[in-house]
């Protein structure tokens, strides 16, 4: 028996393209499950020239959804300023336990292939 | 009969506050006539409404109690919701409607749990689904265990400056 075709804009699972992410913290704030995690840290970004001014960047160091919680809204995707999170239409990620249902930056980064762009 | 024609015969032979929307049939009573009505629905001539469907609840903003039933005659093909308004400051009590229909004790058995409305005649006001010690967890007074004992993730703020602190969505 094969899979079923789905639309591509299908809500199958959240996508994280980790380059857009500012650490803004504006999908794990507006979240109604609060199943977004998130952790971030500052850096220094050196001046650019001499005279010039240093600054600080947000660094991503945690970002996990916990699919058991996700009511797959979408408020999360909708919201984010920088486009970092994408609706991507696999489904097939049922897991044998809950922790298995936590997805990890890597595991998001992973959705991110077959997001759907513009969505 | 049809909806009209019930909440005609409602209103003006039993003086009840009878109302139609589409094909459903309203009645709206206070308190103390709860039991007076649901007699009616169940054994007025041409009413006659013996198939119990659901008997619960709900709570309005400011603490008030909404409770409802909703029963059918099912050869006649009509069905009625009995409206009630129990407000916050009085005695949450209604009669108990076992007497009426048998298939009502484990719905007030239910709206009890849940909402603490106690049913004076009841056989047997026991839980039906919660443990002992679970409160009345469908008041908007009881608290979600799940958002009491858990961070909520938004708080963080990773640039480590103090700033104008978000609410979750919902306050």
């Amino acid at each position: 028996m094969s899979t079923p075709e789905v639309p591509s804009r299908s809500r199958g699972v959240i996508a994280l393209i980790e380059d857009n992410c500012t650490v803004c913290m504006v999908c794990a704030q507006e979240c109604p499950d609060w199943c977004i995690d998130i952790r971030g840290h500052p850096e220094p970004v050196p001046a650019e020239r001499a005279g010039g001014r240093a600054r600080t960047r947000n660094v991503l160091d945690v970002f996990r959804i916990d699919f058991s919680l996700c009511m797959y809204c979408g408020i999360c995707v909708e919201v984010c300023p920088f486009d970092a999170l994408r609706w991507a239409a696999d489904y097939a990620y049922a897991g044998a336990s809950r922790a298995e249902l936590t997805h990890e930056r890597g595991r998001l980064q992973g959705w991110a292939a077959r997001s759907n762009e513009g969505s | 009969m049809s909806a009209a024609a019930l909440a005609a015969l409602l209103s003006e032979r039993h003086g009840l506050a009878a109302s139609r929307t589409g094909e459903a049939v309203t009645v709206e009573v206070s308190a103390d006539a709860w039991l007076a009505a649901a007699t009616v629905l169940r054994q007025a001539e041409g009413v006659c409404c013996a198939f119990f469907d659901w008997l619960s609840a709900y709570e309005e903003v400011d603490g008030g109690l909404v409770v409802l039933l909703h029963v059918a005659a099912v050869p006649l093909r009509h069905r009625a919701l009995l409206r009630t308004r129990l407000p916050a400051a009085g005695p949450a009590a209604l009669p108990s409607l076992t007497g009426l229909w048998a298939g009502a004790g484990w719905h007030e058995r239910e709206t009890h749990e849940m909402f603490g409305v106690d049913f004076p005649g009841h056989p047997a006001l026991t839980p039906l689904l919660l443990p002992a010690g679970a409160g009345t967890p469908l008041r908007k007074t009881a608290g979600l265990l799940a958002r009491q004992a858990t961070a909520w993730p938004g708080a963080h703020d990773p640039s480590g400056r103090a700033r104008r602190r978000p609410r979750p969505p919902g306050g």
